[in-house]
């Protein structure tokens, strides 16, 4: 249903990009000098880390300069063969309509040395007569076999670096405000700091985060905390929820640096949101549970060996589940949220525990019980009942948060505590 | 005048209490129940000793009741001074019985009766080692300490120690005991008990006279009358392991809803798995709107959970995977 908000809201003009003002501003003198006449560097190579703008920098160029953009990454152009048919062509003959026309070859990094050889001399050929301007991307430019590259008399190069955080906080607040999303500034800052300058990553962040939602709190980012890389952990969950076979979503947990009972917890949250057909689903949380009882086998007898079976059914075990479904649209990842309630309630049940506690000590019975079988009471009474729950407060010397707690609300509690002063 | 009095009619009714206490018997001779319990402990007060004991019972028959009245009927007012109380599942481990345990039992008490009492509250929550640990701090100290273990499953209590110990039997308040108790209290705090209502509150608690006495205070705090609809919407409102509304959500084709609700039952209210699944097991074939074999099939899942649960599997996992089977149950019903 929903577009990716990276692509939704790619910049459309040259203004839009974030940040690397400079790098920006060479590029465009660059390509606008071919206005002129072929210049004497007739390539430039856009070198920089991931997600920080340098192919949406050449798009939002193109688009306001009214040059077509022919634009081919790594996954299409693996072959000499291949890269001559493409850029050769194009490099060398008018577009229809007579346009002005830039070359992309994007992602450079994803061409093998050993195995697309021959790709990169291609390239450096096709280079060396094109009419049109051609721009390279990469992320690693040091890299061995982009050294043909570094000739600056034929090539020029930009480095893009990361944004710093208030440049990417800047771009959130512009998404919010055109999706009508009232975010607390905090929020949109912890993912802007988190992100490290991949402003990509941001974005997918605050789609994952803020969809479907009128505002965004820091409470609902904060759990961002807790994870490593979230491309890691997303592309493993895809890998399990929609994997072809067995070993494909095996290899989930090989490829992913993450714990396992945090990745459990991440397939037992998502995997519901992504089986919609009942069968499917139920056998896909038939095979999480056996999964989990392996982990219980192993925590009680300490047998390690057995994690090979946890792997095989909270992965192969999740994906064999799927028959033929398949939800339709764009469905993000949630965080798992039994962890963030147990660390949201981990104040919460030192609170109960606490009440617990002066319970034992008016009514004989133990913290677990006072929690269980008393507490329960008292929330009923302390709902419909002011002047009962203040007498009871005092008997049991409950202080001011813990009336709030169990009354379930301030403005409830204010009313007993009003007639307990 | 008329402001003095208002002042002073307010501060009375602000004197609450827990009920359950308030009432709780002092003396032996106030309990309501559980007679021949109650003369037997009567004859220990009256020779003036009094062995090792396990009181052993459901909840809520006046077991801690039971062995406080002994103490206080024993040693008078200053009962408290001769008395411990513990509750094991709070302090369950081997180093309580091995510190506070020891060090209470083996002080001789001054006054005429020469020892002291240890009442154990859940003693059946104690782990092993410590049982085993008890069971000598017990012959040692015979002198200056008697004990008196309560629990719920005598059972769960190792034999050694059951051999050294009086048994005593427990049992459910009958429904006019209850009754009697619950007019008096309610007659006490000017509260409106209606006959329905006190068949409500026995129909849910069934003679858990703890439980019995909070229901009616949570109901009596609602302000109205006290009737069976009444007691049944403080209880629904005091036990949100609503596992029907669960079931049905489930059963609707509701998975994540259901999940959520599974959640909050064992996270939010910290209710016990082996709980739910009892529960689970009971409206499973109180349920028409279950096509008759897919209870078969679901009644093994749920055996099956409720093993793996004693495994030490994670209960909203296990739980949730039931739950998903009975999704599917649901929508293969609405002939999906």
């Amino acid at each position: 249903m929903h577009a990716a908000w990276t692509v939704k809201h790619k910049p459309k003009s040259l203004a839009e990009v974030v940040g690397n003002r400079e790098a920006i501003s060479s590029f465009e003198k660059w390509l606008k000098s071919w206005e002129k006449g072929i210049p004497k560097q007739r390539a430039a190579f856009l070198h920089g880390p991931p997600g920080i703008g340098k192919t949406v920098t050449v798009e939002a160029l193109a688009n306001d300069l009214g040059m077509e953009l022919i634009e081919k990454n790594a996954s299409d152009y693996r072959t000499e063969e291949k890269i001559r048919q493409f850029a050769g062509l194009a490099s060398q003959y008018n577009g229809f309509f007579g346009r002005k026309r830039v070359i992309l070859l994007d992602e450079l990094d994803g061409v093998h040395g050993t195995a697309d050889r021959g790709a990169i001399p291609a390239i450096t050929k096709i280079i060396l007569n094109t009419r049109y301007p051609i721009v390279l991307t990469a992320n690693d430019f040091w890299n061995k076999k982009f050294v043909a590259f570094r000739d600056k008399k034929k090539y020029l190069i930009i480095e893009f670096k990361k944004p710093p955080a208030r440049e990417v906080l800047k771009h959130l607040k512009r998404i919010c405000a055109k999706d009508d999303i009232s975010a607390e500034e905090e929020a949109l800052n912890f993912i802007a700091q988190r992100s490290e300058g991949d402003v990509r990553s941001a974005v997918n962040d605050l789609q994952a985060l803020a969809q479907g939602k009128r505002r965004l709190t820091y409470d609902d980012v904060s759990w961002l905390a807790y994870r490593d890389r979230k491309d890691v952990i997303f592309t493993v969950l895809r890998q399990v929820l929609y994997g072809k076979n067995c070993n494909a979503a095996k290899q989930a947990v090989d490829v992913a640096d993450v714990n396992l009972d945090m990745l459990f917890e991440w397939i037992y949250e998502n995997a519901p949101h992504h089986f919609n057909v009942p069968s499917e689903l139920a056998n896909a949380m038939e095979s999480l549970a056996t999964a989990d009882l392996y982990r219980g086998r192993i925590r009680q007898t300490q047998n390690w060996k057995l994690m090979r079976y946890v792997i095989d059914f909270m992965t192969a075990g999740v994906a064999m589940a799927r028959d033929k479904s398949k939800p339709s649209g764009w469905i993000p990842f949630r965080f798992p949220q039994r962890i963030r309630t147990l660390s949201a309630s981990r104040v919460e049940r030192g609170k109960k525990r606490e009440i617990g506690r002066k319970i034992k000590l008016r009514m004989h019975v133990s913290v677990v019980a006072a929690q269980k079988d008393v507490l329960p009471y008292l929330r009923v009474i302390f709902e419909s009942n002011t002047e009962m729950a203040a007498g009871l407060a005092q008997w049991f010397n409950f202080d001011e948060e813990e009336v709030v707690y169990i009354a379930g609300g301030k403005r409830q509690a204010n009313k007993i505590l009003k007639l307990v002063n | 005048m008329q402001f003095l009095y208002g002042l002073v009619k307010e501060l009375r009714e602000l004197s609450f209490e827990m009920w359950a206490e308030k009432y709780r018997p002092k003396f032996l001779s106030q309990m309501v129940n559980q007679k021949d319990i109650v003369e037997r402990l009567a004859s220990f007060v009256k020779s003036r000793n009094v062995p090792h004991c396990i009181f052993a019972g459901p909840p809520g028959t006046g077991k801690t009741t039971a062995a406080l009245s002994l103490a206080h009927d024993l040693y008078g007012d200053t009962y408290r001074e001769h008395l411990m109380e513990l509750n094991a599942s709070d302090e369950r481990g081997i180093n309580v019985v091995r510190e506070t345990v020891k060090t209470f039992a083996r002080v001789r008490t001054l006054g005429e009766i020469p020892f002291k009492i240890l009442i154990l509250d859940e003693a059946d929550n104690m782990t092993g080692d410590a049982q085993q640990a008890l069971r000598r701090t017990m012959e040692r100290y015979t002198e200056t300490c008697r004990f008196i273990l309560i629990a719920n499953y005598s059972g769960k209590i190792i034999e050694p120690i059951q051999s050294r110990c009086a048994p005593f039997r427990f049992t459910y308040l009958p429904r006019e005991e209850q009754n009697k108790h619950l007019q008096h209290i309610a007659q006490n705090e000017n509260v409106n008990l209606l006959n329905d209502g006190l068949d409500a509150i026995y129909d849910v608690c069934g003679g858990d006279l703890r439980k019995a006495i909070n229901s009616l205070q949570a109901a009596a705090s609602l302000g109205k009358p006290v009737s069976s609809e009444t007691v049944y919407s403080v209880v629904g409102r005091a036990n949100p392991a609503d596992v029907h509304a669960m079931i049905k959500i489930a059963m609707g084709g509701n998975f994540v809803e259901a999940r959520k609700r599974l959640r909050e039952m064992i996270m939010k209210y910290g209710v016990a798995g082996s709980d739910i699944i009892k529960q689970i097991h009971i409206e499973l074939f109180r349920l028409d709107d279950i096509p008759e074999n897919w209870k078969v099939k679901l009644a093994e899942i749920v055996g099956e959970v409720d093993f793996r649960l004693v495994e030490g599997a994670d209960e909203e996992v296990q739980l949730s995977a039931l739950l998903a089977r009975i999704t599917e149950a649901g929508y293969e019903l609405k002939g999906g």
